[in-house]
């Protein structure tokens, strides 16, 4: 799996899901309708998003995605045309979100963050866990081996699902 | 090898180790809310014929807005009641409702040696009672519905030692503003915060249910505190209780990946000056002069300022922070006989510490002080309903996050204890109780 585009730079540590998505457009009951919203609750988001139209590659600081738990801070990325964010690190429930969601969580050094908020285009190659940026090296970074699977393919519900008999035989001798 | 009170939970709910260090870990109890909880309730409905692993490990409420506003947040809470009903999951509706993260405990949902899931940030509060509680996205959580476990990366441990005592006027929630401001806002990612010491050990469940519930707030996965007679006595007054492991403790030579340790005589009233819960100081201090520009922009402050004696445009006391009946109770000390002087909003924690609230006449309290005294609801904390700031408003809040726009588009948060709330309610600015003239005469209660 090959994503590639450009970038839409967020130049700071600590975005958190409230600024991602604002609460108040928490009130769907399904995962749709997000993207229109995204980073309404930042201060400058409207003005970054119309300066970088287009971009569906967001590079951010350290701790994206901190404090709420809401899932729908990862539809709103992938709504708004978000294929991948890139980070030093992110809190730890929006990863487990992304991963779930197939937003690529790519945490790289904060060294070649702040050379990638200026990059015109950035090429992520998901299987073999590469970033590129503007025709230079490949850069390794890490996924987690087992989730890397619902990256590519989906499928976390019936991963499981399928691991519901041992789940029961589990209990019954717990 | 001797082991953390988290490692104990931990390696009892482990039901099989995953490639990259993953686990799957069992869970004991899901709590579902009506913000959350349909999409995945929907998508088990729509591909797994609507099938539950056990629809007794479940607790569902209507809580975020409630009762609903709109159409839309009606339509979310008939989903979560509809689904509850017909699975049979144990429901609190409108009335019998509450904040999540009050009612799970106060109806005894929730024990020591536990584990439990929440489609919401401040699950963790429940690691009060020496259970492994985390908040966790729609789809794990759907995933926990469909199948009783999550799948999760095990955290390392972080010992945070609490020594000493807290000294008067200081709270729990001070106690949590100065854990985060020590360890950072993004300190404790990747960690479980273990409190122990004696400072912890002193305090009640609903002080320790306040600490645990800023854990979220450093990063942490969760945090945790071993059950003792505090918790025996607290959990023996709930209806229903089940049986709780009450023995689960860290072992004495436990080794941790951090220790840290917290001077509980030092620990003073805090509050938020910037725009995450890390960014704090005592309430006597100033604005750090490093402090980040960005902050201090959206907070309209200057490096070097003064905290207390800054005007604020309303009051809030309420949250899953602090909206049990101990916190209503020591604020409306301070709201005795006195007059609010900025619109002030007191929303309980749930429909049952409202009653409790109203049989001790605390709502007299309230109102008689010109404050708002409301139904249970999370209210203004998240923005969603009753009480959302206008651009530029300053307002003190006994709530957990003051992100930008967290409680209203360019709004601006100051976090505090309860009773700081109500002390700065009353003169209109940042104050500690201990600034406010003494009374002369007492406000008769009106019937």
């Amino acid at each position: 799996m090959i994503v590639a585009g450009s970038v839409l730079p967020v130049r700071r540590a600590n975005v958190d899901t409230d600024q991602i998505i604002p609460a108040r457009h928490l009130t769907r009951i399904d995962s749709g309708g997000m993207g229109e919203h995204l980073f309404e609750g930042m201060p400058d988001g409207a003005a970054l998003l119309a300066q970088h139209p287009g971009a569906s590659i967001c590079v951010a600081g350290e701790n994206f995605g901190c404090g709420s738990s809401r899932e729908h801070a990862a539809w709103a990325l992938l709504g708004r045309g978000f294929k991948a964010v890139i980070a030093p690190s992110f809190a730890r429930i929006f990863e487990e979100n992304a991963y779930t969601n197939a937003l690529i969580p790519v945490v790289v050094p904060a060294e070649l963050v702040e050379r990638l908020y200026d990059a015109r285009h950035v090429v992520i190659d998901v299987a073999a866990q590469t970033v590129r940026a503007d025709g230079g090296e490949p850069v390794p970074f890490a996924l987690d081996p087992l989730r890397k699977q619902f990256l590519l393919g989906g499928g976390f519900l019936q991963y499981l699902n399928a691991k519901i008999p041992a789940i029961r035989a589990w209990e019954a001798a717990r | 090898m001797p082991r953390s009170l988290f490692d104990k939970i931990w390696d009892a709910h482990v039901v099989e180790e995953l490639p990259g260090g993953n686990a799957l870990v069992f869970m004991d109890l899901i709590v579902a809310h009506e913000i959350t909880t349909p999409p995945g309730a929907i998508a088990i409905e729509r591909e797994f014929d609507d099938r539950l692993y056990d629809p007794q490990r479940i607790v569902a409420m209507i809580d975020h807005v409630a009762p609903a506003k709109d159409t839309a947040t009606a339509l979310q809470g008939q989903t979560v009641r509809t689904w509850a009903k017909r699975q049979g999951i144990p429901f609190h509706d409108i009335g019998d409702n509450g904040i999540c993260h009050v009612i799970v405990p106060e109806r005894g949902y929730i024990g020591p040696g536990m584990t439990a899931c929440c489609g919401d940030s401040h699950t963790c509060t429940l690691g009060a009672f020496g259970a492994f509680a985390l908040g966790i996205g729609t789809t794990a959580q759907a995933g926990a519905m469909l199948a009783g476990c999550l799948v999760l990366q095990r955290p390392k441990v972080m010992r945070v030692e609490v020594t000493g005592t807290l000294q008067a006027g200081a709270t729990a929630k001070d106690l949590a503003l100065t854990v985060i401001a020590t360890i950072g806002f993004r300190g404790g990612t990747g960690y479980v915060l273990e409190y122990t010491g004696s400072a912890i050990r002193a305090l009640t469940m609903e002080q320790r249910m306040t600490l645990c519930n800023m854990a979220i707030e450093a990063g942490a996965t969760t945090g945790m505190i071993a059950a003792d007679a505090t918790t025996a006595a607290y959990l023996a007054e709930r209806p229903n209780a089940p049986s709780y492991a009450m023995d689960v403790q860290a072992d004495a030579d436990a080794v941790y990946a951090k220790t840290v340790t917290i001077d509980g005589d030092a620990v003073r009233p805090m509050v938020s000056w910037g725009t995450n819960p890390g960014e704090c100081s005592p309430i006597d201090g100033t604005v750090p002069l490093d402090a980040p520009a960005a902050s201090l922009a959206y907070m309209d402050l200057q490096p070097g300022q003064a905290l207390a004696g800054l005007a604020i445009d309303q009051a809030f006391i309420g949250s899953c922070t602090n909206a049990r009946i101990s916190d209503l109770r020591a604020a409306a000390e301070v709201f005795r006989g006195r007059k609010v002087s900025v619109p002030t909003i007191v929303t309980p924690g749930s429909q049952v510490v409202r009653r409790q609230a109203e049989r001790e006449g605390l709502h007299d309290i309230f109102q008689d002080a010109g404050a708002l005294w409301t139904h249970s609801s999370c209210g203004p904390c998240l923005g969603m309903s009753m009480g959302v700031l206008a651009p530029g408003m300053r307002c003190v809040s006994s709530s957990n996050r003051n992100f930008p726009g967290r409680m209203g588009d360019g709004g601006r948060v100051h976090l505090a204890a309860p009773v700081v709330v109500a002390a700065s309610a009353i003169l209109g600015r940042i104050a500690s109780p201990n600034e406010l003239p003494a009374l002369v005469r007492r406000e008769p209660v009106l019937a």
